[in-house]
């Protein structure tokens, strides 16, 4: 539940990185409080296992002034990738404003993104919510590893609906496109909450949909 | 309604004046009025915490947590949680459906005490509660009040490659 309090003229947003284990939710969330400015962030809170996994969630605060007159407060947690934390899923998946979906570009990791897009279905619509009610981005993480789909199978297996969502290549080790994800889910959930209700042309536009996926290209020698 | 619901000035001193009267009271440093998705809703007090939205999410996740235990043995949630330290304590208390008080108090007083005074202030918190979700008086903003620039920057990302130049 989003909430305006004009005693302190703050609005609260909160911001959900979704996606299968491994697939660099939390490695975003770190580069986000390395980079940003530490007087528009708050600490990083990490509820992890000795091995780094996340157990509970990742959570990272942050300041911005984007609706005139008030100070936005957006809150990014991540979920735990494993399988096993589904019911943990549910509770941080609780009051969501906007859904930042990591995917990882692996070829074996396919199956993984899958299985996890489904899973953030049926747990919205546990809460009955149904997925389009919902701000969402897609980042191709990993972009930058050997073994990875090229970004229109991407597209074709995360991302073949009726209404496509905006979707970023992502590396989040180096922080490429990292922002962009974050500010296109900032924008788009600001804009739900708008009187006119739609997004402008002003944000910025996806950076891979791909017009049909294309055949891989193999030796062509002339 | 694409509105979010608002806490007006009023709204907020209401729950101010809830809430101060629970911790002189209680004797208690500090309560936190949050939602169970973590969002801080209200607070009340000058405890010198670090970070109140850190404390808020969590406080819901530590409740949420404790939900799954309380139906092991039957409950469908427990209605409080009492955190001890050495010289700083936490007690965090249902107040709706949707929710929950945080007191945070020290050794000038005791938990029976945090605990009778809570129960009356968290009723009062609910009825402010309903009367804000019944009004549904949303704030609504058009899309020229939102800053058109990216709304985090990233200091040490790369400069954009260079358009390439125009044929011919």
């Amino acid at each position: 539940m989003s909430i305006i309090n004009y005693a302190s003229r703050e609005i609260q947003f909160k911001i959900v990185y979704y996606g299968p284990a491994l697939c660099g939710k939390t490695t975003n969330l770190s580069y986000i409080h390395q980079r940003i400015n530490p007087q528009n962030r708050g600490d990083l809170v990490s509820l992890a296992t000795a091995a780094d996994r996340t157990l509970f969630f990742d959570f990272l605060p942050l300041n911005a002034v984007v609706i005139k007159g008030f100070v936005t407060k957006f809150q990014l947690y991540t979920v735990p990738g494993q399988v096993i934390y589904n019911a943990t899923r549910q509770l941080v998946l609780r009051s969501a404003d906007g859904i930042v979906f990591v995917a990882d570009s692996q070829w074996e990791k396919m199956e993984e993104n899958v299985e996890s897009f489904k899973n953030l279905e049926e747990n919205l619509a546990k809460q009955n919510i149904a997925f389009d009610e919902v701000p969402c981005v897609l980042q191709y993480n990993k972009r930058d590893l050997p073994n990875i789909a090229p970004v229109n199978y991407m597209e074709y297996v995360m991302n073949n609906r009726k209404k496509r969502l905006q979707s970023f290549e992502v590396v989040s080790s180096s922080g490429q496109n990292v922002f962009a994800a974050l500010n296109a889910v900032s924008q788009v959930l600001l804009h739900k909450f708008s009187k006119q209700n739609e997004v402008p042309d002003t944000v910025a536009a996806p950076i891979a949909i791909p017009v049909e996926p294309s055949a891989p290209q193999k030796g062509v020698q002339v | 309604m694409n509105g979010i619901p608002v806490l007006t000035i009023q709204d907020v001193a209401m729950l101010d004046g809830a809430l101060g009267d629970f911790l002189k009271k209680a004797e208690a440093d500090l309560t936190v009025v949050i939602d169970r998705g973590g969002n801080v809703i209200s607070q009340f007090g000058d405890r010198d915490v670090t970070d109140v939205t850190i404390i808020a999410a969590l406080a819901a996740g530590s409740f949420a947590a404790t939900r799954e235990l309380a139906r092991r043995i039957g409950e469908v949630e427990f209605n409080a949680l009492f955190h001890q330290g050495n010289g700083s304590h936490m007690f965090m208390n249902s107040v709706d459906e949707d929710t929950i008080m945080i007191t945070v108090f020290g050794t000038r007083t005791t938990v029976g005490l945090v605990r009778f005074y809570s129960a009356a202030a968290a009723q009062s918190v609910a009825g402010i509660m309903q009367k804000l979700q019944r009004g549904g008086h949303g704030l609504e903003f058009t899309a020229a009040d939102i800053e058109a620039a990216p709304i985090f920057v990233d200091p040490q990302a790369p400069a954009p490659a260079p358009a390439p130049a125009p044929a011919g």
